[in-house]
């Protein structure tokens, strides 16, 4: 999994190598690839910094949140409100700023839970912000959602999400080194053993959780300008939440790249399938989240050739007792054994 | 050892500590009080309370009422984490190592967080004010003896290697008192010995307080130099060995205590004591 060793330096750089030379890709997409193209890479970008960042707290943590929808929604409010006032990039911190501000209260509120109380209760809170910001625009406004009539160009709401995905990566890649990254992963480990060797856990599970959440509020600013009008079920949409769980946990949740990878199978097939054969994308999805739990527990990250190598040997296994049930030479082995020891046993 | 001194400040002082879950009281009203350079050993039958004492000193569960003060600061109800940044480490019964992580990782854990503390410097770059042996991991897995498992998981280590990387996680947070629950539990009688010297080196070199759990009342006594004696959630006893096994309170509590069942272990380890 995890080790502190005198590479890491070393690796810090290949992370990074790394991270640029997608980020190149990214940003030549805009200049070369189709309308088509631009939509898939942004709603592989968005998924790519959700999941990233959901991975470095939730993952590596193991508090698995449900909330990842609530933080996108306010964020999305947040900027969808801001953009006409403040200029494009400060309405996309806003968002984050928010959505890291409700993070610390809720975290507050639901950090000392664990396992499925934990997830239940983040699931609850994000259908009550939901509710809470329908009620409010009934009250308040007086109609539920709004039009957004200024909105930045289509590159620009790109370029922000490419940039915040980036981010995203690179801040998973720093935790990882740090002190902070090296004492959620005792936290995910064993809480109380981390707690008495000096981890402030409350402390640092807030700051993960906010972290997460700026994350998701930025990303759900910049993306609420992409729908010209946007509503409760829109971006509080559950769904946003349990897909960038599905994507981290098919991806490898504590590894670094996974959810990045996940990501980018995730969006290809949704895009590919969802508009020709919907129920063949959920279908496949779901089955490729099963067989991922049911053999890459590591998620695809963990994949190496030695897994190939292994499922064929198995494989190879299997077969051959199949093929010796199905002619008899097991029956006739057998039988050959059992004669062996009662010679054995008339010789003694 | 001089037995010590009233007037020399407690390193750690539990003032009437009571544990209660629902309707039981697990722990009623112990005074303890542990000072510099000691080596105590606390008995007492199953569901004495032992634990409970330990998690109510180094704050894993907050004491029902009663106070706590760690080198004069109070920390009645304090985390775990204010505990060990004062100099208070634990094992637990079971080892709580990190199974995923390589034994120096897991040693490194306790440098990086409470162990952290003294941040001076000397000319070569070595912490002021830190034992030589605590220094670095590699330091720390020399002296509990793992050097050579330093890159191995520690999910494979022996379950007796566990045992001492536990000990060597507490000793990365570079405390002044050490709480060791069960230590020498399903060790063999060399291994138990080992472990003994272990505790009393570090007493003697590194001047750690340690604070010995057992249940195996006859191993311990050989080794330590004051007893605590629980019984159902109370202090019957405390002072030397010698003294204390012949407590009548304490025998009692012993043959009345079927879980012991044979009345020759208190006993036994009596000569042990004078021996």
């Amino acid at each position: 999994m995890f080790q502190w060793t005198s590479t890491q330096r070393r690796l810090l750089g290949r992370d990074f190598l790394i991270l640029f030379g997608l980020a190149g890709w990214g940003l030549a997409l805009p200049a070369y690839g189709s309308p088509f193209a631009m939509s898939l890479g942004l709603t592989c970008l968005m998924y790519v910094a959700l999941s990233t960042s959901w991975a470095m707290f939730c993952g590596t943590s193991r508090y698995l949140s449900l909330a990842t929808a609530a933080f996108f929604g306010i964020g999305a409010y947040a900027g969808a409100l801001s953009v006409e006032q403040l200029p494009w990039w400060q309405a996309v911190s806003l968002g984050g700023l928010v959505a890291a501000a409700v993070a610390v209260v809720m975290g507050a509120m639901v950090l000392h839970l664990r396992g499925t109380y934990f997830a239940v209760l983040t699931f609850g809170m994000t259908e009550l912000i939901r509710h809470a910001v329908t009620h409010w625009e009934k009250r308040v406004t007086g109609t539920v959602g709004r039009v957004l009539a200024t909105a930045p160009e289509p590159l620009t709401v790109y370029l922000t999400v490419l940039l915040l995905a980036v981010l995203a990566v690179a801040l998973a890649i720093v935790v990882r080194q740090t002190r902070f990254g090296l004492a959620l992963v005792g936290i995910g480990a064993d809480e109380q053993r981390a707690q008495t060797l000096g981890v402030s856990t409350r402390w640092v599970k807030t700051a993960g959780f906010a972290l997460t959440a700026a994350v998701a509020g930025a990303v759900g600013a910049a993306m609420s300008v992409r729908w010209t009008y946007i509503d409760p079920p829109t971006v509080f949409n559950p769904f946003i939440g349990f897909q960038t769980v599905l994507i981290a946990l098919i991806g490898g949740a504590f590894t670094l790249w996974g959810p990045l990878i996940a990501a980018i199978v995730f969006s290809v097939l949704a895009e590919t399938l969802r508009l020709t054969m919907p129920e063949v994308y959920m279908m496949t999805l779901g089955l490729l989240l099963i067989v991922c739990v049911l053999y890459l527990p590591g998620g695809l990250a963990s994949l190496r050739w030695q897994s190939f190598e292994s499922w064929r040997t198995q494989a190879k296994a299997w077969w051959l007792e199949r093929r010796d049930t199905w002619s008899g030479e097991r029956r006739r082995r057998e039988a050959r054994a059992k004669r062996v020891q009662q010679a054995m046993e008339l010789g003694a | 050892m001089t037995v010590p001194v009233a007037s020399t400040p407690p390193l750690l002082e539990a003032h009437q500590i009571t544990v209660r879950f629902d309707g039981l009281v697990a722990v009623n009203a112990v005074d303890v009080r542990f000072v510099a350079g000691e080596l105590v050993g606390i008995i007492g039958p199953n569901g004495a309370g032992k634990t409970t004492l330990f998690n109510a000193i180094s704050g894993v569960k907050a004491p029902t009422s009663g106070r706590l003060t760690v080198q004069g600061h109070d920390l009645t109800g304090a985390a775990p984490h204010r505990f060990a940044a004062r100099g208070v480490a634990r094992t637990f019964q079971t080892p709580r190592v990190f199974g995923d992580l390589t034994a120096h990782a897991n040693v490194a854990f306790g440098l990086k967080f409470a162990g952290r503390r003294p941040r001076r410097y000397g000319w070569w770059g070595e912490e002021v004010g830190v034992p030589w042996a605590l220094r670095d991991a590699p330091g720390i897995l020399t002296l509990i003896g793992l050097r050579d498992q330093a890159d191995m998981v520690a999910s494979e280590l022996t379950p007796s290697q566990q045992r001492l990387l536990e000990i060597g996680m507490a000793l990365a947070t570079r405390p002044r008192l050490l709480l060791l629950d069960e230590v020498a539990a399903g060790l063999t009688e060399s291994e138990v010995d080992e472990m003994a010297r272990l505790i009393r080196r570090l007493r003697d070199e590194l001047d750690i307080t340690m604070v010995w759990i057992e249940h195996a009342v006859a191993t311990l006594l050989r080794h330590v130099e004051r007893v605590i004696v629980l019984h159902q959630g109370q202090k019957i006893a405390d002072g030397t060995p010698r003294d204390v096994m012949r407590d009548p309170h304490v025998i009692e509590a012993y043959l009345g205590d079927e879980m012991v069942g044979t009345t020759a272990a208190p006993v036994v380890s009596m000569e042990g004591a004078t021996a």
